[in-house]
């Protein structure tokens, strides 16, 4: 039976294929680090000592690299498996790295090579940060460099700079030879000069961390909403939920209409075509409604019964409730046009049933990694659903976004809609 | 001759290259009994779902100076409602003006279920007269049956014909699909579907 319909035959095939790797995707990218290979062109030694500090390389890799999974490779392999997709990016220390770094003078290269894939943006920030954690590290050596230079300028000393060594008087001495010369307007200028460069050089410990890190981030404690109560979580709970309730409904009772004939008694006048197919999108709104009603009341409640602090569980209800409404009679105009094509109503429950699981996947598949699946899911309510509740609910300023995805919803519904009307002329064939 | 109450010019109706009704011309007159004689697959049910505007025709037009009740040959309700509820909801949907008495008179004339009892889990011959009752709602003057009597038993059968005479001596027109050709004789004229078509054959003919 199956292969005298290579529609379905294809369908049964694609289906699971298409769901894993839309499952891949969006697991993938939500919890694994990527691997990163790492090329040793200059041969680090596993210890440096930059300004006196001495780092172990690999702790330092290991401590810095929490967002990806760096794998130590030879530069032919690293390009092969670039090549490959085996690594996401290569990162190479060039020949002469050490060198530079431990001059503390010129800032060394690192090069960094992506894949031409979606996650290449991804993988990009998480090596820039992966440098800046580098930096960090190594600022306190640069500094204590430089405070070295600083101190040996103040009290005097033996140096090294470049290669070369040195020896220097420092402004201390240079003081104390001030005062073995006769009082004149000169010398005295020369050792007010002294006084002030010492208290100005006594500052640059100061200045130099300032200048390191000129703005410090500390993260406070807070009792705001863990991952499971927050507005994401919410928001894609009600989408999930009125998706699967909206589609399934319309598309269930506009087939049923056709299984049980009542569509040709409805058409004899009775109810014109657009009217059937409001009858189905007010049908999937107002369940919607009362859904996505409960759901926001429940968290609500666990919001106000655990004490938790951030965001507003009640006074956003309206706006929400609103967006509630639109996007399940949105999805009840699909679930319309669904149910017209289909021939039957149990054949329209499966469809629904298939189609809510790539619709909510792409819909979650974020913009870097999958450009495509972006692209489809803007013309699907879901993703548009997910953004106007999570706006709803918490932005501080929702207009804007509430605004744009209402429009969206709106044009997906009015076209979907269309289409439904022009399907159920078919239904009473 | 007074006009018809339904008049039918040149109606057809093509399902992609397949032709269920080749161009058609039907008129109902007040005062008569029409029936539809043919095969499976003559078009005698499109023909009458065309009068009854429950599907378009792909070519012709239908004119209708009466209200039309129309009983599908598969009954057409919905079945997670009761008959009563079935019965209420069509007749607000008709513009009855008091659709709980109408629905009550008919579950009554045709001694169906009053129970809340889902109609999908009547037995055949009650989702039959369910059906044919449905149609009465609004009081039409053409009644449009296609193959009614198929599932009841000869009381009920004899019931379904009462209500047609009284339809018809009161004016009224009924227009009948049947394969059972007893039942011509309640018809005052009969045309004959062969392949889509009307055939200039007999009934005897058609059927041999």
């Amino acid at each position: 039976m199956l292969l005298r319909s290579p529609l379905l035959l294809g369908a049964l095939i694609a289906y699971p294929i298409v769901i894993a790797l839309l499952v891949g995707l969006v697991a993938g990218y939500a919890s694994s680090k990527p691997r990163v290979a790492f090329v040793d062109d200059d041969h680090l030694p596993n210890v440096i000592a930059v300004g006196g500090h001495r780092f172990h390389i690999q702790t330092v890799i290991d401590d810095v690299a929490n967002q990806v999974t760096l794998v130590r490779l030879t530069d032919a392999e690293a390009a092969r498996e670039l090549a490959d997709g085996k690594v996401v990016a290569t990162i190479t220390v060039p020949p002469g790295f050490l060198g530079d770094l431990e001059t503390t003078a010129v800032s060394p290269h690192m090069i960094l090579r992506t894949g031409t894939g979606g996650l290449a943006p991804r993988v990009t920030q998480q090596v820039q940060a992966l440098v800046y954690q580098l930096n960090r590290k190594l600022q306190g050596g640069y500094i204590a460099a430089n405070l070295a230079f600083v101190h040996l300028l103040l009290h005097g000393g033996h140096g090294k700079f470049l290669g070369k060594q040195f020896d220097v008087l420092g402004l201390d001495r240079t003081a104390q030879e001030l005062t073995a010369l006769p009082p004149t307007k000169r010398v005295a200028a020369i050792e007010h000069f002294v006084q002030q460069a010492k208290v100005g050089l006594a500052q640059t410990g100061g200045a130099l961390r300032a200048t390191a890190n000129p703005i410090t981030l500390e993260q406070a404690k807070s009792h705001g909403r863990t991952w499971v109560l927050s507005a994401q979580v919410q928001a894609y709970g009600i989408a999930v939920t009125v998706t699967f309730l909206a589609l399934l409904l319309a598309a269930g009772a506009t087939a049923a209409e056709r299984d049980e004939g009542t569509i040709g008694r409805l058409r004899r006048g009775l109810l014109s075509l657009g009217e059937l197919v409001w009858a189905k999108v007010a049908l999937a709104g107002v369940v919607g409604l009362v859904l996505g009603a409960a759901i926001a009341l429940v968290f609500g409640i666990v919001v106000e019964a655990g004490g938790i602090t951030g965001g507003e569980p009640w006074g956003r209800l309206p706006l929400l409730l609103a967006g509630v409404l639109l996007s399940a009679a949105v999805v009840g105009a699909c679930g319309a046009l669904l149910g017209a094509l289909s021939r039957e109503a149990r054949t329209a429950s499966l469809l629904a049933v298939l189609l809510v699981l790539p619709v909510v996947f792409l819909g979650l598949v974020p913009r870097g990694a999958v450009p495509i699946a972006y692209w489809v899911s803007l013309f699907l309510p879901f993703a548009h659903a997910v953004r106007f509740f999570g706006a709803a609910l918490y932005d501080s300023d929702p207009w804007h976004t509430v605004g744009i995805e209402g429009l969206w919803l709106l044009g997906i519904g009015a076209a979907s809609w269309a289409l439904a009307r022009v399907g159920a002329r078919t239904l009473s064939a | 001759m007074t006009s018809p109450l339904v008049r039918a010019l040149r109606v057809a109706r093509r399902y992609g290259e397949v032709e269920a009704l080749a161009p058609t011309d039907v008129e109902l007159h007040s005062g008569e009994t029409v029936a539809l004689v043919g095969p499976n697959g003559a078009g005698k049910s499109t023909l009458l779902a065309i009068l009854a505007g429950a599907i378009e025709p792909s070519e012709g037009t239908v004119e209708t100076n009466a209200r039309v009740g129309w009983v599908p040959q598969r009954p057409a309700h919905y079945s997670r409602l009761s008959a009563r509820e079935n019965l209420e909801l069509f007749a607000q949907l008709e513009g009855v003006r008091d659709a709980r008495a109408a629905a009550a008179e008919l579950l009554e004339r045709f001694a169906l279920p009053p129970a809340p009892r889902p109609s999908g889990e009547l037995s055949v011959g009650n989702r039959q007269r369910l059906n044919v009752a449905i149609a009465l709602l609004g009081e039409p003057r053409v009644l449009l049956l296609d193959e009614p009597t198929a599932a009841l038993d000869p009381g009920q059968r004899r019931r379904v014909w009462e209500v047609a005479d009284a339809l018809r001596a009161g004016g009224g027109a009924v227009c009948f699909a049947t394969q059972n050709l007893e039942e011509i004789e309640h018809a005052n004229r009969t045309i004959v579907l062969q392949d889509g078509q009307v055939a200039s054959l007999t009934v005897e003919e058609v059927f041999r």
